[in-house]
């Protein structure tokens, strides 16, 4: 085979390789095409074909580079959700006869993680159910590398003294093993020694530009699931508060201390951001103009656009 | 594991279509899909894919009717092929009673046919299932891309390189047109209610 048949037939090959998305191997086939055009000045146009071919090699790194990333779990549809539920709870032993706490554990494992919190938080009611429930509940956050909101959801269940002495200790040992596994410092055990409650923000408080209001879907309650939007009242670096008039009953009962919302927009007056907060503190205001309305306050975590 | 109603008379049974990336798994229960219309019980659900890759699986429902006085309905999956997604392999190969496993014909995907038919192994032995004694079909897809002159593995060679110690059941096929594809599928169907009927006594 002359060379140029040679260049020809290995430009296809790269070529089919591609198109049937084996892309490794197409790089490859294209780096031998390059090499074999390189080492011959006797070719036409070969500066143009040299060209050609880098940006061929080009695509395709950046196309494995994509697909070589890390593990995407994307959420799915709903109805997505339901058949993982439905197909890959049986059998469980984790589920311990309980097919709804085995369809949230379902989802759990394949990565659909706000879905199977809504779902173990609403098992927490269930006394029979409770542990398990809590357990994955903390597994989920700390999959999703949210450790610090972990460890202030376990000491919040162990402050309101959730759980029985028995299942408190199982809960503990449970969570102890899953912090090590992280491998980060961490001091659970007693609630006297928390470096805090609260989640750390990754922000410094001359980082956050002056907000004037938020958007977020609230979290739980009457209004679970809903977008509100709140005027800030008063912000302070990385905290940020807001009064929500005592005649929206609805909207006082669907946020609470200790949750954590995740998709925040932030306006403030010269942009738009999105990011992640943390219910600090909600009180009813006792003086003032303002008595009878709550004020709600709001810890930043992380920006993330 | 299968769901066997003998009062009823019902079976339901799941079938994993297993494999490397990009082997042509989700192609052979598309042209399932397509073909069988008068099988298919249900749409065929790919729950999310990256660019034209699973990341979760595929689900596609079969209903076979009355066989030896039972109906057979059937459960068809894919994984996702892509080595980082082991543990969802894991997931769908729960309770699984067949494995049709679909290798790649092209030449340059030799090693990744073996290791996953290793990790095949590796994942039916943290169930306590044997890939000696589950049923398994073996697919050696896109032979006609030697047709378009890319280089693929002679037969022989698969066989040796795969099925010397398995001794299963072996089709070549092109899943894009087809071809194969039946036989594949009708092949793992038979040994899966046989081994079932084994088990179970489900059959009249």
């Amino acid at each position: 085979m002359d060379l140029g048949e040679k260049i020809k037939k290995y430009y296809k090959e790269a070529e089919l390789y591609t198109s049937h998305g084996l892309l490794a191997e197409a790089l490859e086939k294209y780096k031998s095409v390059e090499g074999l055009v390189k080492s011959t000045s006797n070719i036409r146009n070969r500066q143009g074909i040299l060209k050609q071919l880098s940006i061929k090699i080009e695509e395709t790194n950046h196309k494995i580079l994509k697909l070589d990333g890390p593990k995407t779990t994307p959420e799915v549809a709903e109805d997505a959700q339901s058949l993982m539920k439905e197909m890959f709870s049986f059998d469980d032993p984790e589920a311990r006869g309980s097919s709804a706490l085995g369809g949230a554990i379902a989802l759990a494992k394949f990565g659909q993680y706000d879905k199977a919190i809504e779902e173990f938080n609403r098992l927490l009611e269930y006394e029979n159910l409770r542990l398990e429930a809590a357990k994955n509940i903390l597994w989920c956050w700390i999959e999703q590398n949210y450790t610090d909101y972990a460890v202030s959801l376990y000491q919040k269940w162990r402050k309101t003294k959730l759980f029985p002495q028995k299942e408190a200790e199982s809960l503990q040992k449970y969570f102890n093993e899953l912090m090590d596994k992280t491998g980060m410092d961490h001091e659970i055990d007693g609630l006297e020694s928390q470096r805090t409650v609260e989640p750390d923000s990754e922000l410094d408080d001359d980082e956050i530009l002056d907000i004037s209001s938020v958007r977020f879907i609230l979290p739980r309650g009457p209004k679970e699931g809903e977008r509100t939007e709140l005027e800030i009242s008063f912000q302070s670096g990385k905290y940020i508060r807001m009064i929500i008039s005592r005649r929206e009953k609805d909207l006082v009962d669907s946020i609470n201390p200790g949750d954590l919302l995740k998709d925040i927009v932030f306006y403030s007056p010269v942009a738009i951001f999105s990011g992640e907060g943390y219910v600090s503190s909600k009180n009813e205001i006792d003086a003032g103009p303002k008595k009878g309305d709550y004020s709600l306050e709001i810890k930043i975590i992380k920006i993330v656009s | 594991m299968a769901v066997i109603n003998l009062k009823n008379r019902q079976i339901e049974c799941k079938l994993v279509y297993y494999g490397p990336g990009r082997s042509g798994k989700t192609t052979n229960l598309e042209y399932i899909h397509k073909a069988f219309k008068k099988q298919v019980t249900g749409k065929m659900i790919s729950i999310d894919t990256e660019g034209d890759r699973t990341l979760f699986f595929d689900f596609l429902p079969l209903g076979l009717g009355k066989i030896k006085g039972c109906d057979v309905k059937v459960q068809l999956y894919t994984v996702p092929g892509q080595v980082k997604y082991k543990a969802t392999r894991q997931l769908v190969l729960k309770g699984v009673d067949g494995i049709i496993f679909v290798a790649d014909s092209l030449a340059v995907r030799r090693e990744k046919n073996m290791i996953s038919l290793k990790d095949l192994h590796e994942n039916l032995l943290k169930m306590g299932l044997s890939i000696r004694k589950i049923p398994l079909v073996l697919q050696y897809n896109k032979r006609d891309l030697e047709s378009k002159g890319l280089p693929v593995m002679p037969v022989q060679k698969m066989e040796q390189e795969l099925n010397r110690q398995l001794k299963v059941p072996s089709f070549t096929a092109s899943a894009l047109s087809g071809d194969g594809v039946g036989h594949t599928l009708n092949q793992a169907l038979k040994l899966t209610l046989q081994s079932l009927q084994n088990e179970f006594k489900w059959a009249q």
